[in-house]
């Protein structure tokens, strides 16, 4: 017998199994459908920052962190010294975190969506016990988680680099009080861009015809409503009182200037890149739910399309 | 482990789907498959992947129902999507991860905790014959390979049907046979039942059980394979000359041969016929090429049953893809 395993060992392999232990049923437990879907969100979570892929695609997600948090330090620095804080929780760097995201969407939301559109994997989601509009959300919640940590990891770091150099109690509480302001702000910025990105870049199955409409949409949106916002400008008189209507409309526009508007209507006081709305203020948030809504719905007929092919 | 004999995997009853724009793609589709290997064949837009998408629960049927393991399609999808595994018909798999990483993934997706998943996308890549190769990227494989991996991502959750969308597409007759190979060993060794949803029928017939035969979203037939073999075989008789004075002989023996260039067809009815052909050939010294007995071809099961199979043009057709037996 000893010789004949030894043969077995040595035969070369037989319809390309070598050692078949047979098939095995699996007897453990099985995940729910919520579970699955937290499964699916973590997963696309880590894909949203490369992880889990090569070098390559952690090159973008390091770059726009590492820029975003640099506002931080540099006014951890400046506030160590005396000086008067640099950067603000409502708008932090404006222009930066504007240019920031927009990069960080166009990127990485194709990364999310496009890729398994591209590869045609979507049919081995639905045929799982996943319903149809669990991939959508699971692949929602984890952006706006990724877009989240982009923009409020470096408010922490700001609070925190400020309350160091805090001398009483007091600095410390309005420091707390405005941190949570930028954090619910932030939270706007990461809902509503998560949406807008997915929506877009799920439209297109070729990753850099998705990265390419993100981007066009959000730097065309930004640059009309800039123009529109200098037009309107020239018959206004000096100051923000006397901004004109068309001025104060301007930044319905772009969804970056809405997130603005938006935080200005709800008493952000540090100055952005537009006047206060004023009186217009229910517009922006008017404009911030039918983009969500719109975007949202783009998602859902996607995917609702997606699972009948 | 196996379904119990008496359930029927699927059931559907009078199921219609219609597309806009008047697109019928089932029409009224009422058919019963049985555990085992059942191979669902038609010609491409027969309604086969609208089946499909339907028994998945993808897909609300616009008439009728449809039921796997006894859940309906339309109101427990997810239930009947935890006991199903399904190989699509196209491309299906990213290029850039590996084999392993990719099962492994698609194993959580099946609702199995990590560390069970990770156990079962390699067990499930060995059983399909993917060695060392499962941990280079995908898109480096061959097309055999590829196929293999869509195979163990439904056998990953360890279902107790498998839905196979031509499994076989894209292969060369070698990748195909073994293809056939392992999908027959799946349905009988592992006891997991099988759906084969082909439309080629010589393909099929070799490892089903049973056969459902569709056509314009209606039932053709469906029957079991043996049963129906059964009753009616051919044996071929090729001779290097002479088949038509062997035709004549054979008739003069009482048979009904059908002669076609060097071959000659006749109803097999037991040993009677082969001694009637040993003896019509040595009787008038024609050299005997080959003496071969088949199964009717599948395509056969669905022409006219008035008309002798053998006796068509196709059917010699069919004969010579299905020569190796």
């Amino acid at each position: 017998m000893p010789s004949d395993h030894a043969q077995d060992l040595m035969a070369p392999p037989a319809g390309g199994v070598i050692h078949d232990r047979g098939y095995r049923r699996y007897e453990g437990p099985r995940l729910g459908r919520a579970q699955i879907a937290r499964g699916l969100c973590w997963h696309s979570l880590r894909s949203a920052f490369g992880i889990g892929r090569g070098p390559k695609a952690k090159i973008i997600p390091v770059i726009v962190a590492v820029t975003m948090c640099l506002p931080a330090v540099v006014n951890a620095v400046a506030v160590a010294r005396g000086n008067p804080p640099v950067v603000f929780y409502g708008t932090y760097l404006f222009p930066l975190r504007t240019i920031a995201m927009m990069v960080f969407v166009a990127v990485q939301a194709p990364e999310l969506v496009s890729r398994d559109l591209r590869s045609r994997v979507l049919p081995l989601y639905f045929s799982r016990p996943l319903r149809r509009g669990d991939y959508p959300a699971a692949k929602y919640v984890a952006f706006v988680l990724a877009c989240l940590a982009m923009i409020e990891i470096p408010l922490v770091l700001l609070y925190l680099g400020t309350i160091v150099s805090a001398k009483q109690g007091h600095g410390i509480w309005t420091q707390t009080g405005e941190l949570a302001g930028g954090l619910g702000v932030g939270l706007l910025w990461a809902v509503l861009l998560a949406a807008i990105g997915l929506a877009l870049a799920s439209l297109s199955a070729r990753r850099a015809y998705a990265t390419g409409s993100v981007a066009i949409f959000f730097f065309l949106t930004w640059t009309l409503a800039g123009i529109i916002y200098s037009v309107a400008g020239h018959s206004a008189g000096p100051g923000p009182a006397l901004a004109t209507s068309g001025q104060r409309l301007a930044g319905l526009i772009s969804p970056f200037t809405v997130l603005d508007g938006i935080r200005q209507w709800l008493g952000g006081k540090s100055p952005g890149p537009i006047v206060a709305p004023g009186g217009y203020g229910a517009a922006y948030a008017i404009m911030f739910v039918v983009l969500l809504a719109a975007s949202m719905g783009i998602l859902a007929a996607r995917y609702r399309k997606a699972a009948e092919q | 482990m196996t379904t119990s004999a008496e359930g029927a995997v699927i059931e559907t009853e009078m199921l219609t789907k219609r597309y806009p724009g008047n697109i019928t793609a089932l029409d009224g589709l009422t058919v019963s498959v049985a555990p085992g290997i059942t191979g669902l064949v038609g010609a491409n837009g027969a309604g086969k992947s609208t089946l499909i998408k339907i028994l998945l629960g993808l897909l609300t049927p616009t008439k009728g129902r449809a039921k796997v393991f006894g859940h309906d399609s339309e109101l427990h999808g997810e239930r009947i999507r935890t006991l199903i595994g399904y190989m699509p018909e196209h491309d299906c798999l990213p290029p850039d991860v590996s084999a392993t990483e990719f099962v492994t993934h698609l194993g959580r997706m099946s609702g199995l905790p990590a560390t069970a998943a990770k156990e079962r996308a390699a067990e499930s890549l060995r059983h399909v014959g993917l060695h060392e190769e499962r941990y280079r990227q995908i898109g480096t494989y061959s097309t055999g390979m590829k196929q293999r991996v869509k195979l163990a991502q439904a056998l990953v959750g360890d279902p107790r049907l498998l839905l196979l969308d031509e499994p076989t597409n894209g292969l060369d007759p070698a990748g195909r046979g073994e293809m056939l190979d392992l999908i027959s060993r799946i349905g009988t060794e592992f006891g997991i039942s099988i759906v084969v949803a082909s439309h080629l029928l010589g393909e099929i017939e070799q490892i089903c059980d049973h056969l459902v035969a569709i056509e314009a979203g209606r039932l053709l037939r469906a029957d079991s394979i043996t049963s129906f073999t059964e009753t009616s075989r051919v044996l071929i008789v090729e001779v290097e000359e002479g088949a038509q004075r062997l035709a004549d002989e054979l008739s003069r023996r009482g048979l009904d041969p059908r002669a076609k260039q060097q071959r000659v067809l006749l109803r097999l009815d037991g040993d009677v016929t082969y001694d009637a052909v040993r003896d019509a050939v040595a009787d008038l010294g024609l050299p005997l090429g080959r003496l071969q007995q088949r199964r009717h071809s599948v395509e056969e099961l669905f022409r006219d049953a008035g008309e002798p199979a053998y006796a068509t043009t196709e059917a010699m057709q069919a004969t010579e893809v299905s020569d190796a037996v």
